[in-house]
């Protein structure tokens, strides 16, 4: 890939609507931080070849490349990217189960790993007590059950990565969205200089992800609506519901999720990867089963800690029916083929794809398949 | 140095041109001094409050200008001899004063010193103040180097008084600020006593002298005062002709450019051709004299810095010259031959006349001038900035970076001081308007009050501490009057800085270095209503979260004091460094990603260097002043400082 400089990164990304907020970029340097849902340029920086361009998820990324580094193989144009097992669960900890969004997994697996001595700490996204999601760095149990529940908004977890020092030696989970978990792999792929190992990262947990919300003018909406101080959770439950539930301490309002999607990130539009596909777990809800969650297990280091979850106990795991991985399979086909489509309209050449670097044969092909679905 | 208070009748001494000034008025016997610092005027001042004590006479730095004309005219209500001095725009801001003062007339001699800054050397604007002579009938003086300045100086007194009007002597940058021999006079030794006039009959009450009223007929007074200023110019001693009695060409010129004038015909050899026609009393001007002049020769060129004041008086008399007089042809600004903006230098006259008459002229053989340019190459570039361990820096950084964050396209409305560099790179770019004293606040009031317009950019205006007291604090009550919404910074750095760390009602002392109560700025904005907080501008982190804070909120003028001494004021009396500063080579990662020089790309201090071959940032030990600031600006932790143990 052509690695450029921050002007390019405003150009070709964060001034075109393709930002992420994903933070990959923030924190590394003196120039560029994230600020209240927005990349902040403090100061000219003049490199021609900079980590923020080359990490950035929204800059060309060549996806077998990035797929043989993680998996060893080409990049899988199956719906749901590498993965050696599929299964539901829950956490066998009712206090877990009680604060997380749906079945605790991503709570009790990171605690786990932590617990196992797999990793030192984690960066994960927390909620303030008025519901503002920002990166934290969790270094006990505790620390990350504070981190449980999702907030559906864009969240520059990855400045923290950024901003852990480059001679820490502490092995890093980290809980990521589908285009942070690209950067890490890009990151993985080619470490970077003068900024913390990321050798160091030892778990990364993806979120199921069809879009993010835009932290800011979300944020504001909220506090017109509900006193955010109130509120316990956010959810939004599996279609035809078509809605946005905000449970607060005075009982549950219900948002049309019409209304929501208005703050969707637009760069949300051009993204293909409903399951973080380079993570090494991923997790997400599980339609029809509540309480409990998906779980897509991709590499050796996923399967090695789904073990010892089972070996202590830690997850009640049951199959996946085959009806439902079916239905989730064809979502996440379904998101590849708009993005490609969105992505097509907006450079007006099948051949130009942004950021994707695909084989014209997998885009073919993912936009044929769109008449089946 | 030589002091200005030498009691040395006859005796030479090297003096620099406002020093002149100074000892002009001395000698002139004034007991009363007013001014306000501004380039290239200071040291009038600077050079009066040093002597004012033993001298007996009483020096102060006004507020504003406009002050300081008031007060020396009250002296002289009073029956004492005094002198106002200003830079060229602080006679616009004394102006309402001065159109009226020219009204009533004076007590006792009344001077008003104007140094203007042809060239715009330390200013914002290169005005021509002997305009102002000619709009409200003033009568001007010109000197031309230091000798003339204390002549002159006297010599207005004495007009003034016979005139019963202040009289104004116009300095620029390259008299007031160039030493030159000084024969000196007499310094008077009279006691005085100080009385205002105010006599009057409760039988038969009538109006004060001292009263500018609704009667046009004073200024007919004035035009007669103005008239007799005139006949006294026709033999004024600062006038002078040099050069043969019919010559080629006549050179009309004044000021500063008299030397440059003498120095081209030198050097040109044409002193046998060319004449120089030399104006010390430029308004009104000596009409006869000029008329007289004007007939030895059928040529002229003006030779006048900024504004053609003489080339249009001596126009217009021409206009009017006989009809049966020779043709005059003249050159100038109106033809196009003197550069209409812009200090004259002897180069550019030289080749002026030397076009004029014909010859040319090499001042040096080329491969002379192509080694100087060569030489020059290797003085290391400067760029305008502000000194090591500045405060403004820090309060730029915190600015920017806030403004940056905060995201709506926030800016700075500037103001006049050190942090006018603002403007450049040394300020980040970041003041976004700058025009006169205390401008920046009242550009803002207006910014401030658009929200029905759809405006929603954050205003901030930056003022500095000696300039908020001189003309922000109007402007300040106008946008809590008027529910402005503005962020006023004022750059607290107790010091009158730019124009030599002269005291200000904020610091409390006087010009003469007597203790005096100490205007609390603080309490002054709390008092006018408006929120006050305030910071220290190294406690960027503080600063920064601070401004954002003030911006989110609702709107309404806010203060923010940004306290911290300048650091030459501290310096000079601590004499001691707070911090011992060094870069750690193995962890400074120099150009790579993850810093690119941010301490000497970004952040600019003078202090801090980048050693190309190391490829590393260091401190340049004979700048840093060990402020410590950039321990905090660099990303990695390289920039390490050590407490100086006392």
């Amino acid at each position: 890939m052509e690695v450029k400089g921050c002007r390019e990164l405003f150009e070709e990304v964060i001034n075109a609507g393709l930002c992420t907020y994903c933070g990959a970029c923030a924190s590394g340097c003196p120039y560029l931080v994230s600020y209240k849902g927005r990349i902040v340029l403090l100061d000219n920086c003049d490199i021609s070849k900079g980590q923020c361009y080359q990490y950035c998820p929204r800059t060309h990324t060549d996806l077998d490349t990035i797929s043989q580094q993680v998996f060893g193989a080409d990049y899988s144009e199956d719906g749901l990217g590498t993965v050696k097992e599929v299964l539901i669960a829950r956490s066998t900890d009712l206090h877990i189960r009680e604060r997380a969004q749906y079945g605790g997994v991503v709570t009790t697996l990171m605690s786990l790993a932590l617990e196992e001595g797999f990793i030192d700490s984690a960066i994960l996204a927390k909620m303030s007590s008025d519901k503002i999601p920002s990166a934290f760095l969790a270094r006990n149990k505790e620390g990350i059950l504070q981190c449980a529940g999702s907030n559906y908004m864009a969240c520059s977890t990855l400045d923290a990565l950024n901003r852990i020092a480059k001679d820490s030696k502490d092995k890093l989970g980290i809980v990521a969205m589908p285009c942070q978990v690209l950067s890490i792999s890009k990151m993985k792929e080619d470490p970077p200089l003068n900024r913390m190992n990321i050798g160091n990262v030892s778990l990364v947990i993806g979120l199921f992800c069809t879009w993010a919300l835009c932290r800011d003018t979300f944020q504001r909406f909220l506090r017109e609506n509900v006193d955010l101080m109130q509120v316990i959770k956010f959810d939004i439950p599996p279609p035809p519901a078509n809605k946005f539930d905000v449970y607060s301490n005075s009982g549950k309002i219900s948002l049309p999720l019409d209304t929501i999607r208005e703050f969707i990130m637009p760069t949300c539009s051009y993204c293909l990867d409903m399951t973080a596909e380079f993570a090494d777990i991923s997790v997400g809800s599980v339609e029809g089963i509540e309480g409990w969650n998906t779980v897509l297990i991709r590499t050796d280091v996923g399967v090695g800690l789904m073990e010892r979850a089972k070996a202590k106990k830690k997850l009640e795991i049951g199959q996946l029916p085959s009806q439902n991985l079916a239905h989730l399979k064809e979502a996440a086909l379904l998101k590849k083929k708009r993005a490609l489509k969105e992505i097509t309209k907006k450079t007006g050449d099948k051949k130009k794809l942004l950021y994707l670097g695909m084989s014209e044969s997998i885009v073919d092909r993912l936009l044929v398949e769109r008449s089946k679905v | 140095m030589a002091s200005i208070e030498l009691d040395a009748s006859g005796t030479t001494q090297l003096l620099l041109g406002n020093e002149a000034i100074a000892r002009g008025a001395l000698e002139a016997g004034i007991g009363f001094a007013a001014s306000y610092p501004g380039t290239p005027a200071s040291e009038i001042m600077d050079t009066l409050a040093s002597i004012a004590k033993r001298m007996g006479i009483h020096a102060e730095w006004s507020v504003n200008e406009k002050v300081a004309l008031e007060a020396a005219a009250g002296a002289s209500f009073a029956g004492i001899r005094a002198i106002a001095s200003m830079k060229q725009n602080g006679i616009n801001v004394a102006s309402d004063f001065l159109i009226n003062l020219t009204m009533t007339g004076i007590g006792k001699g009344l001077i008003l010193v104007v140094a203007d800054d042809p060239g715009a050397i330390s200013s914002s604007n290169e005005q021509d103040s002997r305009n102002i002579c000619k709009w409200m009938d003033i009568p001007l003086l010109e000197p031309s180097n230091a000798q003339e300045a204390k002549d002159m100086t006297k010599w207005a007194f004495e007009l003034s008084e016979e005139l019963d009007t202040i009289c104004i002597i116009r300095s620029v940058n390259r008299v007031g600020h160039t030493r030159g021999n000084v024969k000196l006079g007499e310094l008077p030794k009279r006691e005085q006593r100080a009385y205002f006039p105010n006599i009057w009959n409760m039988f038969e009450p009538k109006l004060s002298k001292f009263a500018a009223g609704p009667f046009p007929w004073l200024h007919n007074m004035l035009h007669q005062k103005l008239a007799k200023a005139q006949q006294r110019f026709e033999s004024a001693p600062f006038n002078w002709y040099m050069g043969p009695d019919k010559a080629e060409l006549l050179i009309i010129t004044s000021g500063a450019s008299t030397a440059c004038c003498t120095e081209a015909v030198k050097e040109l050899k044409l002193d046998h051709k060319v004449g120089i026609f030399k104006l010390g009393t430029t308004w009104p001007i000596p009409e006869n004299l000029v008329r007289k002049q004007l007939s030895s020769s059928q040529r002229v060129l003006f030779v006048e810095e900024v504004d053609p004041f003489i080339e249009r008086s001596v126009m217009e008399l021409a206009a009017n010259l006989p009809t049966d007089s020779t043709r005059l042809i003249f050159y100038g600004k109106r033809s196009g031959h003197i550069p209409s903006s812009g200090e004259l230098h002897p180069d550019v006259i030289i080749n002026i006349i030397a076009g004029l008459m014909g010859i040319t002229y090499q001042a040096r053989d080329i491969t002379y001038e192509k080694k100087a340019k060569e030489l020059s190459m290797i003085i290391p570039g400067r760029a305008l900035n502000l000194c090591p361990g500045c405060p403004h820096r820090a309060t730029f950084w915190a600015v920017k970076n806030a403004l940056q964050l905060d995201g709506r396209d926030g800016f700075v409305c500037g103001d006049i001081g050190c942090y006018s560099l603002g403007f450049a790179a040394g300020g980040y770019y970041q003041l976004r308007t700058m025009h006169a004293m205390g401008s920046g606040i009242g550009v803002a009031n207006g910014l401030g009050n658009l929200s029905k317009f759809g405006f929603e950019q954050p205003v901030i205006a930056m003022v500095g501490d000696s300039t908020f007291l001189h003309a922000a604090i109007p402007a300040l009550i106008n946008g809590v009057y008027n529910k402005s919404s503005f962020i006023l910074l004022i750059l607290d750095n107790n010091a009158t800085a730019m124009t030599g760390f002269q005291p200000h009602p904020g610091t409390g002392m006087t010009a003469t270095g007597v203790p005096t109560f100490h205007i609390d700025i603080e309490a002054l904005c709390r008092s006018l209503g408006a929120h006050v907080e305030v910071c220290d501008p190294f406690d960027l982190k503080n600063t920064t979260t601070t401004l954002l804070r003030l911006m989110a909120e609702e709107g309404g003028a806010k203060v923010v004091i940004m306290r911290r001494e300048c650091e030459m004021v501290r310096a000079k009396r601590e004499k001691r460094f707070p911090y011992v500063v060094h870069v750690d080579p193995d962890i400074c990662i120099g150009e790579a990603c993850g810093c690119n020089r941010v301490c000497t790309r970004a952040f600019q201090c003078p202090g801090l260097i980048y050693d190309q071959e190391a490829r590393k940032a260091t401190i340049d030990e004979a700048v840093c002043t060990g402020c410590g600031l950039c321990v905090d600006i660099c990303p990695h932790g390289a920039i390490i400082k050590k407490v100086v143990e006392t």
